[in-house]
């Protein structure tokens, strides 16, 4: 989907709210634990008593840096809380402590495949509302999630395609979890996307109307949210009419957006500074100590696996995609010859046993990366072929148990010359059908050959010498 | 004079037991609040339990301490866990808190006896307590007079005997002005030093708690009590200045007093002719007067009502009718709901001020009110650290005048305000204040006179206020009701 | 100059309902207010600013789980309640 049509371009910008993996709310000591009955995950802090004061919640405050540092922003030096008011049932104060006018993160980019850059203008933390429950007209109200730390992104209106914005999406979602702030889990709402999205004349550089698609909780809702908006608002403008700014609710069912609020839901937030929350200062030192223990990211990770692994990009980007996976090939990798190797073994047999991306995520197989790294300096040192480490991994991965568990002494040192050549001509000559086929063009009758020397040797032949021995035995 | 040392002296010395001491504060109660109007709950069984706790500790041979069994009073925007905390306004009637002030949880744990909860302006904005829900706390010098305001209630029990101190609220002079007009002790203390946990917030960077009582060594006693550090508030520094009731009585020779013209224009005759009088004392006592100019303070009534309703606007958003408080019976849709309860459950001055409060945050007024009143905060802050490089105390009238007639305040909002003129600055400024009785107008009504000192040095003003009251006698006089002691 | 249409707005935004009949006397009042606060417009500018009275700063509470309150005492105040929530019940 480019959405881009002959005439048109889309432009769109994310503010991406991600709650924070903290143990405690961002003012209270409030569990911040998913689920829960209903309001008992509360203190008078978050609920909002009179009287009541908040307390910043110094994680909540690393891990915002962090993700600040990892998206290649600045940390600011003076940062301060703001109030933004708005009265609604989810809101227990009737406002939310959230940064305006000193965020803690200032700048920084998302870059995609493409190479392009995906401006940041700031990132934010802030408080989470509660939840609503609607059911017959009437409204209940559960405050557990209130108070819950979050940070918002804010991005550049950079995107210019539906694509980029799920590959945006994707980077700040792997980033995040690589860095261990944030689950990201938008089924659970831990990550929620409000889109901003204008259409212009190809060619033009002035920016269109905007409307804002508010609470996206999925990546492929968020395609198709875009894809209905850009042609809605497109369609405006070919009938000459114009786009209004306003925010829109998506609805999935009927895959269309519209209007979310009534005149009753006024919108003049009226920020100021938060009077029962003092200024918060980072050092230049406490910057580069964070910076110093974020993991590698996934962006460096990819690079380094093409770069110095030697890797196909496609595998190299399998990877780095999740942070498990890439900390189990560096183990895995460690003195081998071969990283190509480790990365077959892990993209082609470990994940058809992990098939979801949530397995992939959590990458839970029975063998661990030294059993992994020892199967493959077997192969490395000419003891054992490819072809029966393979089978070997498969058991391994079956029981949890060793290399060595599976192949005797004699399954090592490979098939000496004679041997190899006592075997292919066995093959050739009890096959004439194969060699009468593979003669008259066949080609795909000589894997049948091979197949019958890997047999008769026990798997300990090596697949490409015997092809090029048969094929001399055959002329 | 039932002062706190009075009222321990008595327990210690076994003149009477904690229990029948608090027996007769309750029967005076009775009988005085008909006419005061100081108490808008009285809380007698919870009282007499924490009397019986310490005349089990007297008899037992236990030491007991200073504040332990005197019979005191809360400010009804101090949380009081199950006891109904409503701020005098209707939207919070029914409330009772889950959780009690850090205050109040200090005192508890010094066994003090609670004897209610005192009447307020509403949600504390007002300066004659008669935008109480509950109507007005009255004078007891003269009940048809104000008490003032806000914390016209403690004021009006303490002057009247039906409470030996209790803990106000001070944004704008609500400690110190009804203090002023009933004829008491009130001290403002440094913003900080008093946690604000559990004080239901009006102007949260301008709210203070302190004590309200009849003598300064009360107010000393109190006041260490209460100035801690309390991890719950991010704005709290404790008592930074250290405690102050070993520090009265410190000579005051060479002191500088300063006095700045400004806090003296529009001052009432009486009144002024009082606080020079006051500076006189002073003079004898080796003090040196020191005059200034501090023009900046003709904004800080301005910049205190921007600030203190663009605070509140937003602080008293939350009553909604959801969680606590009152909630309209009838209404169409959530949103309706929310409009009905506040226009029903909020008093005229409160609307007033929250309307205020939205309009100078609002998109397009924020720069030229909130943003330049921030602005004059800074330059008023200033004004003060230099004022005190010439001074070490500043004295100066609590109020332009004395206890008004009752329905004089409400008719026009403006010059309501004016009331507040020399009050507001020392909020503005985060600074320690204390009003002190400094003698009585023709009509018998006490005059009080204020001491600002720099931020945490409590004990200085503290100091000079005792020392005044030694030399020119404390100008306390009973009134006629409550308990005799 | 305040109207009555930001009167109206204010009362919006503020969650309040202002009587057709006291909109001209609320606007009124309002105005002397804001006259009054216009005062300070009167103030030489100056480079001061404020941040907050004491210049605190970096003041946390550690990432440490404290024992929530019970659903019943949380409840305890609302005006109405069901099955553990808060409740804003239709009366339409």
């Amino acid at each position: 989907m480019g959405c881009q049509t002959v005439k048109y371009e889309l432009v769109a910008g994310f503010e991406t709210h991600i709650e924070l993996a903290t143990k405690t709310k961002i003012f209270c000591g409030c569990t911040t634990q998913f689920g829960g009955e209903p309001n008992t995950h509360c203190c008078p802090v978050c609920i909002g008593l009179p009287g009541t004061l908040p307390k910043l919640n110094r994680q909540a405050v690393r891990y915002a840096i962090m993700a600040g540092l990892a998206t290649h922003g600045e940390i600011a030096e003076e940062s301060k809380m703001d109030r933004k008011n708005y009265c609604y049932p989810d809101l227990s104060k009737a406002y939310q402590i959230s940064q305006l006018y000193a965020p803690l993160c200032i700048g920084g980019y998302v870059e995609l495949s493409n190479g392009r850059k995906i401006r940041l203008h700031h990132i934010h933390i802030e408080e989470d509302a509660g939840k609503l429950i609607h059911q017959h007209g009437d409204t209940y109200v559960d405050y557990n999630r209130g108070g819950v730390p979050l940070i918002e992104i804010v991005s550049e209106p950079d995107i210019r395609s539906i694509d980029e914005a799920r590959e945006y999406v994707e980077k700040l979602q792997q980033v995040m979890r690589y860095i261990g702030i944030s689950d990201c889990k938008m089924q659970e709402g831990s990550m929620r996307c409000d889109v901003n999205i204008s259409v212009r004349p190809v060619g033009s550089e002035k920016l269109g109307t905007r409307t804002e698609i508010k609470n996206m909780n999925s990546i492929n809702n968020i395609a198709k949210a875009m894809e209905y908006e850009f042609e809605r608002q497109v369609d405006l403008l070919e009938n000459g009419e114009k786009v209004t700014q306003e925010t829109l609710r998506y609805d999935d069912a009927t895959n269309t957006t519209s209007p979310m609020r009534s005149k009753e839901d006024a919108h003049d937030y009226r920020y100021f500074r938060d009077p029962d929350l003092v200024t918060i200062n980072i050092s230049r030192e406490e910057v580069e100590e964070i910076r110093e223990s974020l993991p590698e990211l996934p962006a460096d990770k990819c690079k380094r696996y093409i770069d110095e692994l030697g890797l196909p990009e496609k595998d190299a980007q399998l990877l780095t995609k999740y942070r498990k996976i890439s900390e189990y090939f560096d183990e895995a990798c460690k003195g081998v010859k071969s990283a190509k190797t480790v990365a077959n073994f892990i993209i082609g047999q470990m994940f058809s046993r992990t098939e979801t991306e949530a397995d992939k995520e959590i990458f839970d197989v029975a063998v661990t990366p030294a059993q992994l790294n020892e199967l493959v300096k077997l192969i490395d040192s000419g003891k054992i072929r490819n072809n029966l480490a393979k089978s070997t991994l498969e058991k391994m991965l079956d029981t949890g148990k060793g290399a060595l568990d599976f192949i005797s002494e004699s399954d090592m040192g490979g098939l000496d010359e004679n041997t190899m050549a006592e075997l292919c001509k066995q093959a050739v000559e009890s096959n004439p059908k194969a060699v009468e086929d593979y003669k008259n063009g066949k080609e795909k009758a000589i894997k049948a050959l091979v197949g019958n020397v890997m047999k008769n040797s026990r798997g300990k032949a090596d697949a490409v010498a015997a092809e090029a021995k048969i094929k001399e035995l055959i002329g | 004079m039932g002062t706190i040392s009075k009222i321990h002296e008595m327990l210690t010395t076994k003149q009477c037991s904690c229990t029948e001491l608090t027996k007769s504060y309750l029967e005076e109660i009775e009988k005085a609040n008909k006419e005061l109007n100081a108490y808008v709950n009285v809380t007698g069984d919870e009282a007499l339990n924490t009397a019986k706790a310490v005349d089990k500790k007297i008899a037992e041979g236990k030491e007991i301490g200073l504040l332990e069994g005197v019979p005191m009073t809360l400010k009804d925007n101090l949380s009081t866990k199950n006891i109904e905390t409503t701020c005098c306004s209707k939207i919070l009637t029914g409330y009772k808190p889950i959780y009690d002030a850090t205050v109040w949880e200090i005192l508890k744990s010094q066994n003090a006896v609670m004897l209610g909860k005192t009447n307020m302006d509403e949600f504390a904005m007002g300066s004659s307590c008669e935008t109480s829900y509950f109507g007005g706390a009255m004078n007891p010098f003269d009940t048809s007079r104000v008490s003032g305001g806000s914390s016209g209630g403690v004021a009006s029990a303490v002057g009247g005997n039906i409470a030996a101190y209790g803990l106000g609220s001070d944004t704008g002079g609500s400690i110190r002005q009804p203090a002023s007009f009933c004829g008491i002790v009130g001290l403002k203390p440094t913003y900080g030093s008093v946690s604000r946990y559990g004080l239901v917030a009006y102007a949260s960077s301008l709210d203070q708690i302190g004590p309200i009582t009849k003598s300064v060594e009360d107010a000393s006693i109190v006041f260490d009590a209460i100035a801690q550090y309390d991890e719950k508030d991010s704005t709290s520094k404790g008592n930074v200045g250290g405690e102050t009731y070993s520090k009265l009585n410190n000579d005051i020779k060479g002191m500088k007093i300063g006095i700045a013209k400004e806090y003296l224009d529009g001052v009432r005759d009486d009144v002024k002719e009082a606080v020079l009088n006051a500076a006189e004392v002073y003079k004898s006592m080796g003090a040196e007067i020191v005059y200034f100019d501090l023009p900046e303070l003709k904004f800080a009534l301005p910049v205190y009502y921007i600030i203190a309703c663009a605070e509140a606007s937003s602080n008293l958003g939350r009553y909604d009718g959801i969680r606590y408080g009152y909630k309209t019976e009838h209404y169409n849709g959530t949103h309706d709901m929310i409009c009905r309860t506040r226009s029903e459950g909020f008093g005229d001055e409160v609307k007033r001020r929250i309307l205020l409060g939205t309009y100078v945050l609002s998109a397009g007024y924020y720069d030229a009110y909130y943003k330049k009143a921030q602005n004059l905060r800074g330059t008023i802050v200033k004004a003060f650290n230099n004022a005190f490089e010439k001074c070490d105390v500043i004295l100066a009238p609590t109020v332009p005048m004395t206890a008004f007639e009752k329905g004089h305040a409400v008719s026009d909002p403006v010059e309501t305000y004016l009331t507040d003129i020399c009050t507001v600055p020392v909020n503005i400024a985060g600074l320690p204040g204390i009003s002190i009785p400094c003698g009585f107008n023709a009509n018998g009504m006490p005059i009080g006179m204020q001491l600002i000192g720099q931020s945490f040095k409590e004990s200085v003003i503290l100091n000079a206020a005792y020392k005044y009251q030694q030399a020119a006698g404390e100008n306390f006089k009973d009134t006629k009701w409550g308990v005799k002691l | 100059m305040v109207t009555r249409e930001d009167v109206e707005n204010i009362a919006l935004l503020s969650k309040l309902f202002v009587p057709e009949e006291e909109l001209d006397s609320l606007t009124q009042s309002m105005q002397e207010i804001i006259d009054f606060a216009d005062t300070i417009n009167n103030a030489p500018v100056s480079g001061e600013t404020f941040d907050n009275i004491n210049n605190l700063s970096n003041v946390f509470r550690e990432d440490e789980v404290k024992q929530s309150y019970s659903s019943e005492e949380i409840l305890k105040n609302a005006p109405e309640q069901a099955e553990n929530h808060f409740l804003v019940r239709n009366r339409e």
